[in-house]
């Protein structure tokens, strides 16, 4: 829909829109590149593809829009709460749908969180209706920047994306905890057979997946409207950085994520000699990116098959 | 007896056995790459899209008779599924999934969004039941009728996949989806065998499609959701995969199975969520249950 | 008759930074058995990959029978008469005794005979099978699931298996892992009838007394390096033989 309210008005114009596409770009990659930070660190940890990882961005915001709008509580006990309730998803999902199955067939997890979407669907829809819903009660205004378009919460979401990946990046690279997770990234059984790498850290490393797919969810509820089935785009989204990436491969895929804003909002915005895409094939630039790779080079863009981290 | 013709005589009796042969077609093809083959193709579901799509822009634009609409709703599915092979069918299990949903969302998407053809999310009304010139005498706008045709589908294509399923071929099949380097070894092309398996699967979801057109009159994009999938996913898990007369029962057991939530009154938009909820609530326990005999652990040499 | 059956020249294998071959010949003539050996990691199952297909050399010849196969797929190198007894067994778990031998039987078959066998085949087949598992000893068993099978039996399933299918070189990869004492004297003698049958056998195994028994010549490998390669009494003897598996491991040339 009105992804980005600031880029409509522009779109009749040419190439002098390009400073606004490519900070729009921005703006969607950060969003898509939390999301899908937290799909890498899952699969490179846990091995396990987690299909409802976009539900759970979905589940996200609907909490948050519970307690924030429903409830009308202010913006901080709101944040806090949304933590908590969605740690605690996070924990039912793991603990239920993900755990009993991780030394099995790596067709089951993707089973099961396949049933797992499903049920966070559908648990969402019947709790709050399958009407969109919007967490923006007042029209922001715009900042104008050199020409360019920008509201406060749209820098704050560029912002906040570095920052907490920069912080990801931190934990794993430059500390112990880290330490184990890249081993365990890299080798399971070597890093089983020392003895790193107990369930909590897999059961942590779902939560903090599942709470950097609900601070993305709730930063995209700002940006566009809120329905139910929403999840499962996001999820082929964070598949289609991941496979850009490389699978598993987090720096990969967050700059598949960014790459992937970059094309969608590219492709869309500029017009090609007269014609220029039609909006709704917005998302279909993930499933070619997805089928595009798997077809010419399915190790991901960045060839780094070892290193996983 | 007397049982058997008061379900016949009620119109909403009929209803469901009608879908239960179209879920059972649905089932049972994916049973052949799913439960025989152990491939976890998401875009089952846009083969039946693409069947469904196919008879009604045949039947409504260009009102061509039922015959060709299946033909080419058939023909395309499995078409479609020639495509997914090529992509696919190298690749490893998550691979295999992450490229078959993308597949399923790019057709979700051209549903959407080429409007010209298909009327976005509009959908195709008023797609007219089949008339077959030499069956004059019967008119299929009767549901009972229908019923007629749609068991005649269903059974002609169990009774060849019964065959298949004790075949030559589906033993190849099952044996390269425990240990394919194993198959590869006695000389079985295990892509070959899995291909087929994908295409013989999606034009069977292809003429389940264009009954579900015909038979529903208008059909629209939201038909063909992933939801829809993990319904299709829980016959067969439930029904045991691989085994054939389970997963016949399991289509009939699901589709009846929510029936009983009709009494309570419930508004669609709390209805509707609750039978996905039970469906993947099924999925998730049977699989639970027998997560150490679903599926064999991975051999690779 | 081809004096040299199946030529392998210089052949190279690496994974990533590591390599596992680094330049193996070796030349085997038909009937002839052969006996590989090797410390752990020295390449012997990759030399196996590579003949059957499933790694692919980046560089050297394979060449069976006359023909290149360096870059055939390997179901085409196994219908070219190819057969490979996996390591950790091959044998389809889920599939039953008899089921194995059959997929093995049929796989020769067209495709439309895939679907629709002809019914004389269908008795003719089975009949084949049981003569076949009568050899082992499973007949009795033939319609139980093959994961229900001891490792013995796996072995041999699996060994009798790839003689159904047609094959003329086995390529048996650690034929007794896991195989009772007892059964291996079954495994020796299955061997033994697969060398009367004029079969070429490359055999890996740990074992160098086992396999002393029936292989004429003994390769060894170490370091993806053919170390040695002669009679098995030159190699027993052979002081570098107790290096490479005790001794100080420095670089042995070859």
């Amino acid at each position: 829909m009105d992804f980005l309210r600031a880029k409509t008005a522009l779109l009749s114009c040419d190439m002098d829109i390009l400073p606004q596409l490519l900070i729009n770009a921005l703006i969607t990659g950060s969003i898509y590149a939390l999301a899908s930070a937290g799909l890498a660190l899952c699969y490179g940890v846990l091995r396990i593809l987690n299909f409802a990882h976009g539900h759970l961005m979905m589940t996200g915001v609907y909490l948050f829009y519970l307690f924030s709008v429903t409830l009308g509580l202010a913006l901080l006990p709101a944040a806090l709460s949304t933590a908590l309730a969605v740690a605690a998803v996070g924990a039912v999902s793991f603990t239920v749908f993900v755990r009993p199955f991780t030394r099995h067939n790596p067709v089951l997890p993707l089973v099961t969180t396949l049933a797992l979407s499903t049920v966070l669907e559908s648990s969402v829809a019947m709790a709050f209706g399958v009407n969109v819903k919007s967490l923006n009660t007042e029209m922001v205004s715009s900042l104008e920047i050199y020409g360019i378009f920008i509201t406060p919460l749209q820098i704050g979401i560029i912002i906040s994306a570095l920052l907490l990946l920069g912080l990801t990046g931190l934990v794993i690279h430059f500390t112990p905890a880290g330490r184990t997770l890249r081993a365990l990234a890299e080798n399971e059984e070597a890093a089983q057979s020392l003895g790193i790498g107990s369930d909590r850290i897999r059961f942590l490393v779902f939560l903090i997946s599942a709470l950097m797919a609900a601070y993305a969810g709730i930063m995209l509820g700002y940006e566009t409207n809120l329905q139910p089935t929403m999840g499962n785009s996001y999820t082929i989204k964070a598949f289609a950085a991941m496979v850009l990436g490389g699978l598993g491969n987090i720096w990969g895929t967050v700059a598949g994520a960014y790459l992937l804003g970059l094309v969608e909002n590219l492709s869309i915005g500029l017009d090609f000699g007269g014609y220029s895409l039609p909006a709704g094939y917005r998302d279909a630039f993930a499933f070619m990116a997805i089928l595009l790779m798997l077809l010419v080079r399915p190790s991901g863009l960045f060839r780094r098959a070892a290193r996983r981290l | 007896m007397s049982f058997l013709q008061a379900l016949l005589t009620n119109e909403y009796y009929i209803h469901l056995v009608i879908l239960i042969c179209i879920y059972a077609l649905l089932a049972q093809s994916f049973n052949l790459t799913f439960g025989l083959g152990k491939s976890f193709n998401l875009a089952h579901i846009a083969s039946y899209a693409i069947g469904a799509y196919t008879t009604a822009i045949l039947a409504v634009d260009q009102s061509r008779s039922p015959l060709p609409c299946m033909f080419w709703s058939l023909v395309l599915s499995g078409v479609f599924a020639l495509t997914i092979a090529i992509i696919a069918i190298r690749l490893s299990e998550d691979y295999f999934a992450i490229g078959t949903l993308a597949f399923s969302a790019l057709i979700t998407a051209l549903l959407v969004n080429w409007k010209s053809l298909t009327r976005g999310v509009l959908g195709i009304p008023g797609i007219p039941r089949p008339e077959f010139s030499f069956f004059e005498s019967q008119t299929f706008y009767d549901n009972f009728n229908f019923l007629g045709l749609a068991a005649t589908v269903l059974i002609v294509v169990e009774l060849l996949l019964l065959g298949i399923f004790s075949s030559p071929y589906a033993r190849a099949l099952r044996a390269q989806a425990e240990f394919e380097q194993g198959a590869l070894a006695i000389g079985h092309n295990a892509r070959v065998l899995r291909t087929i398996s994908f295409v013989l699967a999606s034009a069977i979801a292809g003429l389940a499609g264009s009954l579900f057109a015909y038979y529903i009159n208008y059909i629209d994009p939201s038909s063909f959701s992933l939801t829809e999938m993990v319904f299709i996913i829980t016959i067969v898990v439930l029904g045991r995969p691989g085994s054939f007369w389970g997963v016949n029962g399991a289509a009939a057991f699901l589709v009846l199975l929510p029936e009983p939530l009709r009494q309570f009154d419930l508004p669609p938009s709390i209805l509707g969520p609750m039978r996905q909820l039970i469906y993947a609530l099924i999925l998730f326990g049977v699989v639970f249950l027998n997560r150490n005999k679903l599926w064999p652990r991975l051999r690779r040499i | 008759m081809n004096p040299t059956f199946l030529q392998i020249s210089d052949l190279e294998f690496s994974i990533g930074e590591a390599s596992i071959l680094n330049g193996i010949s070796c030349q085997v003539p038909r009937g002839e058995t052969v006996g590989i050996i090797g410390p752990n990691g020295s390449g012997k199952t990759t030399l196996f990959n590579c003949i059957s297909g499933f790694n692919l050399p980046s560089r050297g010849r394979i060449i069976f029978d006359a023909t290149d196969i360096t870059a055939v797929s390997p179901h085409t190198r196994a219908l070219h008469g190819l057969g490979r007894v996996f390591q950790n067994s091959g044998v389809f778990r889920e599939l039953s005794v008899e089921e194995n031998m059959l997929t093995a039987l049929e796989s020769r078959d067209s495709l439309i005979r895939k679907f629709f066998p002809a019914r004389s085949h269908r008795a003719q087949r089975r009949q084949l099978a049981r003569e076949f598992l009568s050899e082992i000893n499973l007949d009795a068993k033939s319609s139980h699931k093959a994961g229900s099978l001891s490792g013995g039996q796996l072995r041999l399933l699996e060994i009798v298996r790839t003689l159904a299918f047609g094959a003329e070189v086995f390529l048996l990869d650690e034929p007794t892992a896991g195989v009772s004492p007892r059964m291996k004297e079954d495994v020796a003698g299955l061997i033994a009838k697969l060398q009367q049958r004029g079969k070429t056998i490359l055999v890996i195994e740990h074992d160098i007394n086992f396999i002393q028994k029936f292989c004429q010549r003994i390769l060894v490998l170490d370091g993806g390096r053919v170390v040695m390669d002669g009679p098995p009494d030159t190699v027993r003897s052979d002081r570098r033989l107790q290096e490479i598996y005790f001794g100080n491991k420095t670089q042995s040339e070859s």
